[in-house]
């Protein structure tokens, strides 16, 4: 599908934890894990201390254990702004979620 | 004319201290670079949080208390932010300057400004005065880490946050120094709280990172609500802003540290060619003096023979 994939940028409060194009990321918001896909609609949420899983455009998975912090989503435009950054864990598997 | 001795030794001494002022200057000059990426690193964290507080701004009427303003308390809350080390020119001097300027300002307003200051420089200066400081911290000015900025607005968010009958404050100033660029540093007076956010709104032509945020739309999504979510952001925007100061005093004591160093360096050199010429004459002079004193002798005996 045409224009299937949105920004997405994580970043900790001292430093650019990943940028780049994906196909969904699921986050663990407030109330329960929340899944968001290109074209959402704008949103601002918090979240707890969990995972981030980012789907990239080659399908790749990106794990990243986060702190608290919040996600806002506008013109197709995804941020994650977690807390500390020395918590981020990055987890790069080559499984493909299909 | 002194004594050849005594200008060697002023020369060597001179010569080292120039090595050392030319170290701090490579060291200093080294360091800037490091406080210009970890500014750099920090700001995408602090544009995400501004442009999160300028959607929820954009949502509606906001009556928190980091932006309502108590005007009956008259206890206010000042952060100085000086240096851990010397040898950064009047870095320290500056914005001790300001502070008491700005001191003075709130007394004569009728406010009860209560001091905070980061930095060693600075809360030696006001312990040695006997100064009342409510809180201090120290360490890493030159390199401020997340945590620091933690420890600050949390402490100063709590004196904020408290009511006025227990001690709290209305106000928040905080003293810094402005990066402007390697040589020209500014010493400014923010006032973080309580939080501008309509005046941030209609400056954005100012900022051009901030001109974007002028398409926020508002029809955020705000989970779990909107009252929960200011609760968090605001006080992480804060820090944010705490932090981002402190991310720029340090990079401005590194520069200012640079170019005091730099001068030092220069006036070492100036002193120690002053010092060798005064040396040569010096010697030259006793040469003068010695050549005469055997002409002289020489001339006596030559007299004495005929």
């Amino acid at each position: 599908m045409a224009g299937s994939t949105m920004q997405v940028n994580i970043v900790a409060a001292d430093h650019p934890v990943w940028a780049g194009q994906a196909k969904s990321v699921v986050i663990p918001a407030y109330e329960g894990a929340m899944g968001i896909l290109p074209n959402h609609q704008p949103v601002l949420t918090l979240f707890q201390e969990g995972v981030v899983t980012v789907i990239d455009t080659n399908d790749e998975k990106h794990e990243f254990e986060v702190t608290d912090g919040f996600i806002s989503f506008d013109s197709n435009k995804l941020t994650v702004a977690v807390e500390r950054g020395r918590d981020v864990v990055r987890r790069t598997t080559d499984t493909v979620a299909e | 004319m002194g004594s050849q001795l005594a200008f060697k030794s002023r020369i060597a001494s001179t010569a080292s201290l120039e090595k050392i002022f030319n170290a701090q200057e490579m060291i200093a000059s080294s360091h800037i670079a490091k406080a210009r990426q970890v500014a750099m690193d920090a700001k995408p964290y602090a544009d995400a949080i501004f442009d999160a507080v300028q959607a929820v701004v954009a949502h509606g009427h906001i009556s928190h208390p980091i932006v309502r303003k108590e005007e009956n308390n008259p206890k206010v809350a000042v952060l100085a932010l000086t240096s851990d080390r010397g040898m950064a020119g009047p870095y320290t001097s500056s914005i001790i300057r300001e502070t008491e300027s700005l001191l003075g300002r709130l007394d004569a307003a009728g406010k009860e400004p209560e001091l905070y200051v980061y930095g060693r420089r600075g809360v030696t200066y006001y312990k040695y005065r006997n100064r009342d400081i409510v809180r201090t911290w120290e360490g890493d000015t030159d390199k401020p880490g997340v945590e620091v900025a933690d420890s600050i607005s949390n402490a100063l968010m709590d004196a904020y946050m408290r009511p006025a009958a227990e001690g709290g404050v209305s106000e928040l100033y905080i003293v810094y120094t402005e990066f402007i660029n390697m040589v020209v540093q500014k010493v400014r007076v923010l006032r973080m709280l309580p939080v501008e956010l309509i005046e941030a709104e209609t400056t954005l032509g100012d900022d051009p990172d901030l001109a974007a945020v002028e398409g926020v739309s508002p029809l955020y999504i705000f989970e779990p609500s909107i009252e929960e979510v200011l609760d968090v952001v605001l006080p992480k925007y804060i820090r944010s802003r705490i932090h981002e100061c402190l991310l720029e005093a340090a990079a401005s004591e590194t520069a200012s540290r640079q170019n005091a160093m730099h001068t030092a360096t220069d006036n070492a050199r100036k002193l120690i060619d002053d010092l060798t010429r005064k040396l040569n004459a010096s010697r030259q002079a006793s040469i003068t003096q010695e050549l005469t004193e055997i002409i002289g002798s020489a001339d006596a005996l030559n007299t004495k023979e005929e």
